[in-house]
């Protein structure tokens, strides 16, 4: 058992785990209502718990099997796959350097810089303006029209600046006062202090390629380019117009538990990267290096 | 002036100016050596730079149509001059007020919420001493962010329903009158405002916690010795180390005040709340729609640049007053 | 440990850069230049031999160089992806037609398409041929990208017999007097209309009801003597949703309500009887009335209470969850096999009837709008410039002959399909992976709405007679005849009807007073209606109202 210190150290924790204990149980129990609905069978008829349980032996992977069989699953899954790697690994090439200059108190025209981005950040110019410009460039139709346009968010950017901006002075000085380039302070001091920063705000990259449709549906012709997301919406759409669908090929799942598997699947991954960049997370990162 | 100034050591302390003031001359002089001493790390800059030059600044140019009647024939820029017709239009439009105020309404109502809530969480998860509970917690609470918001509408229709709700069937077991609480216009921003902290609060504490995880344990340890009791440590240690992120995030949100959640309205609302749910964005959206008007959303979205950039420059004013930090 | 896999990824990272720094600029090539390229070194093999000769369209196809097509078409059945690279239409496109053809798929949703196909225009950029919606259709005529296609009829005179000489289709493409687009059949006529549970009926010993008064007792007991047995008080007598499609732009209350106007006389927003009459039905006052009437049965709570919030799904949710007694639905979205096996499962004795719609104080009664529906397939300018509606009208003419026909529709006969001793199109006796019905099948058909015209062979295709796992014969063509043979309001003129003054203001304005009235937000008599319709017309109602009638008289649907 824990030992605590006091008795109002033990109050705390009460507190503390109280809170946490309620958190999950608001997030668990409307996500375990999807997962029932994920596996909803065909003629269920609700039994009274609002769709909050159905006993295990009814349930149905229907959904999750036609889904995972779709002829274009696999495509679809690898589209997504290299849109998110690369175009996070893109992100991430631009955002942090950018972040580290913007970071730096004594870069001239710093101020301006930030003025320079912020003002993108302010004023979208929207769809039809960027429109214009990826077809000028001639990027329609292939990945870069989708990865390209949203290589660097000026949130994160910011973001990451100002978690540069709070690692401890003296770190980067004594650096430079070894005769450390700028370049090298970057590498060799803000890099290994920054992961959780930088995993986190890759992660927010990730995430944000990963749920797009929007883009791939505008920019994209070729239907083998398209991505997970794209290929979801479409088997909900081909589902929900079935009195123009008179084909019976498509829907032996009802269309609530279509909607449900496809979330659940698309955030799969995802939700096995946070434990992963978790590990990243542990208390007491600066003070190794500080130590050093 | 500031950043330039802070490479001479003379007059970076600010008292110290009996001597002479620098003549431009040198001035120019200190400017080229510090420019030159960054050398490497302009080159670093060079390619973010030059995205936003073309992907953001290309557009922006673009954006012109919005003064236009933009004709696709004629291009952006030979497209007929017409000023500010299309910013008259929308600032003339039936709803504008009501437009206006609902979208004020959602937007600080979900930052004014869901920022303390989500950096509570954070503190919580960090300072909790059950490994299991801080664990799962952290990453079931993230989780809700990837659900789409079609799959939260019918989570909350099966719990909020006035014939068949969970909710409205606790409330009918207790002898009270079953609440139509996605039609009424008493509690439609109910419904968005908590289902919108629901969704991301646990996803906007993984930043707050990723700063509290950079803060010194040295620091906290120190202050145990001095018995400090926890809330003095978060108040004196905790915050004060993701001040600056939080001051961060708030004014970026502040910078986008009249983004109210477009994909999440446009799910949730319908005829009967349109009075207390419409937002600036969902009527471009039927407005563009039917029209074909890219003028006009593109000067909405000009005017939603205006307030925001005026918004941001005073509370960055105000922020760096009261905490020190800003965004520049 | 972690410092190594932290290295790796960083690695990972880098590597991936340089993957991309190859990738985009890799994959668009293929797709690009192929259309770019072949276009490029036409007019140059040409130059060195023979100075200018005859321009391309007038030469017989063979001979030509092949022209490039680039078609931008609703997918069929959306989630199959797009034809094969070896399908057939592609090669014989070719050789027979010289036309290198490029299929692609627009997004399924409405709203996704006419922002692809929107914002194509906002940079010149259209397709030479493309299925648009009527709104975005009409705006891009207005902007001058949208050729006229009254000469490509001409060139394809199988194909104008067949599918374009119906006069009301073409009018509803009809701008001053010319064809800014080839009217396609869209959607069916007469689709929806009122179900009733046969089955609660006869338990309640209840008659088919007549008039509105007798739909609101039925519902009244459908909603509280228990009709289905459970010992719950879990039914509703009617079920609906505000089903905004195919109303036209001023939905109102939605398709599902019809019936209830058409007791009084008024289908829609519009009354189309003559010029006389033409207004916007909301100024007669039996249209209070009947407003009054749907908030009877609000107030009496025999409708679905969610019904202002529902979406489609989940209102067909409800009713195969048992909940409902009468509903307005769509007869293939209730008769074919993917959405009545949920209910047939649940109800093995459940029987849907078609119900007539009820008659109202003066023994008027209709079932809703009957509306002429077409998908416009319009040719941009850019091609009609570009020489290239000649070669439009070459493929669209092949495709509807024989053998584009057939292979469009259903594929290659004797693999996918066959044909019965009567002509009709039949899987029997076909490898069922293969059936032009089967799921891995559907990219070939994709184009199918570029020639299917309604004829026999396809309704019969496409609405299967079957029986369900209880035994129960199902035939939703059987449906579709009751549904027909209803009273229906002709109505087809209102599709022609253009956006009104102040677009989605008035839109909404017109709406969201008619459901606060009939859920009792705001209360609804004599003076509240007078403001609501001094309310319309401070937005323009009178403006709208002349230019839709002079819009309706130039093309004639208002006499």
């Amino acid at each position: 058992m824990l030992r605590f210190k006091s008795w109002d150290e033990f109050g705390f924790q009460i507190l503390v785990n109280g809170f946490l204990l309620t958190v999950l149980l608001l997030v668990v129990i409307p996500l375990w209502r999807v997962i029932m609905m994920s596996v909803t069978p065909i003629g269920h008829i609700d039994n009274g718990s609002f769709g909050m349980w159905i006993a295990p032996n009814q349930w149905s992977f229907e959904a999750f099997q036609q889904l995972l069989t779709h002829p274009n699953f696999l495509r679809s899954l690898g589209n997504s796959v290299f849109i998110a790697a690369v175009g996070t690994s893109i992100n991430l090439l631009l955002t942090v350097p950018l972040a580290y200059a913007l970071s730096i108190p004594t870069l001239p025209g710093r101020k301006l810089f930030i003025g320079f981005i912020l003002f993108t950040f302010l004023f979208n110019p929207g769809l039809v303006p960027v429109y214009l410009v990826v077809t000028k460039l001639g990027l329609r139709d292939s990945f870069a029209a989708v990865i390209l346009p949203t290589a660097i968010s000026v949130y994160n950017t910011l973001v990451m600046k100002s978690f540069f901006e709070g690692l401890p002075e003296d770190l980067k000085e004594a650096a430079r006062i070894d005769g450390a380039s700028e370049l090298q302070v970057l590498a060799k001091v803000i890099l290994p202090l920054s992961r959780p920063i930088i995993l986190t705000i890759g992660m927010f990259y990730a995430v944000s390629h990963w749920n797009e449709f929007f883009a791939p549906i505008l920019y994209l012709d070729n239907a083998q380019l398209m991505p997970l997301p794209v290929l979801l919406r479409n088997i909900l759409m081909s589902a929900g117009v079935n009195e123009y669908l008179e084909y019976d090929a498509f829907s032996s799942a009802p269309i609530e538990a279509i909607k449900a598997a496809g979330v659940l699947l698309t955030m799969l991954p995802m939700v096995a990267l946070y434990p992963w960049i978790q590990r990243y997370f542990t208390k007491g990162t600066l003070s190794g290096a500080v130590k050093q | 002036m500031e950043t330039i100034g802070n490479t001479f050591p003379p007059i970076s302390t600010g008292k110290v100016v009996p001597l002479a003031p620098l003549t431009w001359r040198e001035r120019v002089r200190g400017l080229r050596r510090a420019i030159w001493k960054h050398r490497a790390i302009y080159l670093l800059m060079a390619l973010p730079l030059l995205y936003f030059l073309v992907f953001k600044y290309w557009p922006l140019w673009n954006t012109q149509i919005a003064f236009k009647d933009f004709k696709p024939t004629l291009g952006v820029e030979a497209s007929p001059l017409i000023g500010f017709k299309h910013f008259a239009t929308f600032f003339k439009s039936y709803y504008f007020g009501q437009l206006l105020g609902n979208t004020l309404i959602f937007s600080v109502a979900k930052l004014i919420l869901g920022m303390p809530l989500a950096v509570i969480l954070a503190l919580a998860i960090y300072e909790s001493s059950f490994r299991f509970l801080r664990k799962v917690t952290q990453t079931m609470a993230y989780l809700p962010h990837f659900l789409s918001w079609v799959i939260i509408y019918g989570v909350l229709l099966a719990l909020l329903s006035p014939g068949s709700g969970m909710i409205n069937e606790m409330i009918k077991a207790g002898g009270g009158q079953p609440i139509a609480f996605l039609t009424s216009p008493n509690w439609f921003r109910t419904v968005v405002i908590g289902s919108d902290i629901w969704k991301e609060t646990g996803w906007s504490t993984i930043i707050y916690l990723a700063a509290l995880l950079s803060i010194d344990p040295l620091l906290f340890e120190a202050a145990a010795v001095d018995g400090a009791s926890r809330l003095q440590r978060i108040r004196h240690i905790s915050l004060p180390g993701i001040a600056s992120v939080i001051v961060v995030v708030t004014l970026l949100r502040l910078g986008n005040i009249l983004d109210a959640g477009f994909g999440q309205i446009f799910v949730l609302y319908s005829l009967p709340v349109y009075s207390v749910g419409d937002i600036i964005d969902t009527w471009v959206y039927r407005q563009g729609i039917l029209e074909f008007q890219f003028s006009l959303a593109t000067a909405v979205g000009l005017f939603k640049g205006l307030i925001g950039l005026t918004l941001i420059f005073f509370s960055n004013k105000i922020a760096k007053r009261l905490t020190g930090s800003g965004i520049y | 440990m972690n410092k190594q896999l932290y290295k790796l990824t960083l690695c990972v990272v880098l590597l991936s850069l340089f993957l991309a720094a190859c990738q985009p600029a890799a994959a668009p090539t293929p797709t690009a230049a192929a259309t770019q390229e072949v276009v490029a070194p036409t007019p140059e093999p040409a130059k060195p031999t023979e100075p200018p000769a005859a321009p391309p369209p007038t030469e017989p196809p063979a001979k030509a160089e092949p022209v490039d097509l680039e078609i931008w078409v609703g997918a069929s059945v959306s989630e199959a992806g797009q034809p094969p690279d070896d399908w057939a239409v592609y090669q014989i496109a070719k050789d027979k037609l010289g036309i290198n053809l490029k299929i692609v798929l627009l997004p399924t949703a409405q709203t996704d398409a006419d922002a692809k196909i929107n914002a194509a225009a906002a940079a010149n950029d259209l397709p030479d041929l493309f299925q648009v919606n009527r709104e975005p259709w009409y705006r891009l005529v207005q902007n001058d990208l949208i050729a006229t296609v009254d000469d490509l009829l001409p060139l394809m005179p199988d194909r104008t017999k067949i599918l374009y000489s119906n006069d009301i289709s073409n009018k509803l493409v009809t701008i001053d007097g010319k064809l800014y687009g080839l009217p396609q059949p869209g959607a069916l006529p007469r689709t929806d209309a009122l179900v009733i549970r046969q089955d609660w009926l006869t338990k309640l010993s209840l008659e088919m009801p007549k008039t509105l008064e007798d739909f609101t007792t039925v519902a009244k007991a459908f909603t509280e003597n228990d009709p289905d047995g459970n010992g719950k008080q879990d039914t509703y007598g009617f079920c609906g949703y505000i089903e905004s499609e195919g109303v036209g732009l001023l939905p109102g209350l939605g398709k599902r309500f019809e019936w209830v106007f058409g007791a009084f006389g008024l289908n829609g927003a519009w009354n189309l009887t003559s010029a006389e009459n033409f207004q916007l039905n909301v100024r007669d006052p039996n249209y209070l009335k009947a407003l009054e009437y749907i908030k009877s049965l609000m107030d009496a709570g025999v409708v679905d209470p969610d019904w202002p919030t529902l979406k489609k799904d989940e209102f067909r949710a409800r009713w195969k969850q048992g909940k409902c007694g009468i509903m307005n639905e769509h007869f293939a979205a209730l008769a074919n096999k993917s959405n009545y096996a949920d209910f047939d499962k649940n109800f093995p004795d459940g029987e849907w009837v078609v119900m007539s719609p009820p008659t109202g104080p003066e023994g008027k009664s209709s079932m809703g709008a009957d509306l002429t529906n077409v998908r416009i397939f319009a040719v941009s300018k850019q091609a009609k410039d570009a020489g290239k509606g000649e070669a439009i009208a070459r493929l669209l003419e092949w495709m509807e002959g024989e053998e584009g026909y057939y292979l469009i529709g259903f594929g290659t006969e004797g693999v996918n399909y066959k044909k019965d001793e009567n002509g009709f199109v039949t899987t029997k006796d076909i490898d069922p992976e293969k059936a032009y019905t089967h799921k891995s099948q559907q990219p070939l058909t994709q184009l199918r709405n570029m020639v299917f015209n309604n004829n026999e062979i396809e309704m019969k295709a496409r609405y299967v007679a079957y029986k369900t796992a209880n035994g129960r014969e199902m035939d939703p063509l059987k449906y579709l005849e009751q549904y027909r043979a209803q009273p229906w309001t002709e109505a087809t003129g209102w599709s022609i009807i253009n956006p009104p003054p102040g677009g989605a203001d008035f839109t909404r304005f017109y709406s969201e007073n008619l459901v606060q009235f009939v859920l009792g937000q705001q209360p609804l008599n004599e003076q509240t209606w007078a403001d609501f319709l001094a309310g319309l017309d401070g937005m323009g109602a009178k403006d709208y109202e002349a230019e839709a009638k002079a819009t309706l008289q130039i093309s004639g649907f208002l006499k």
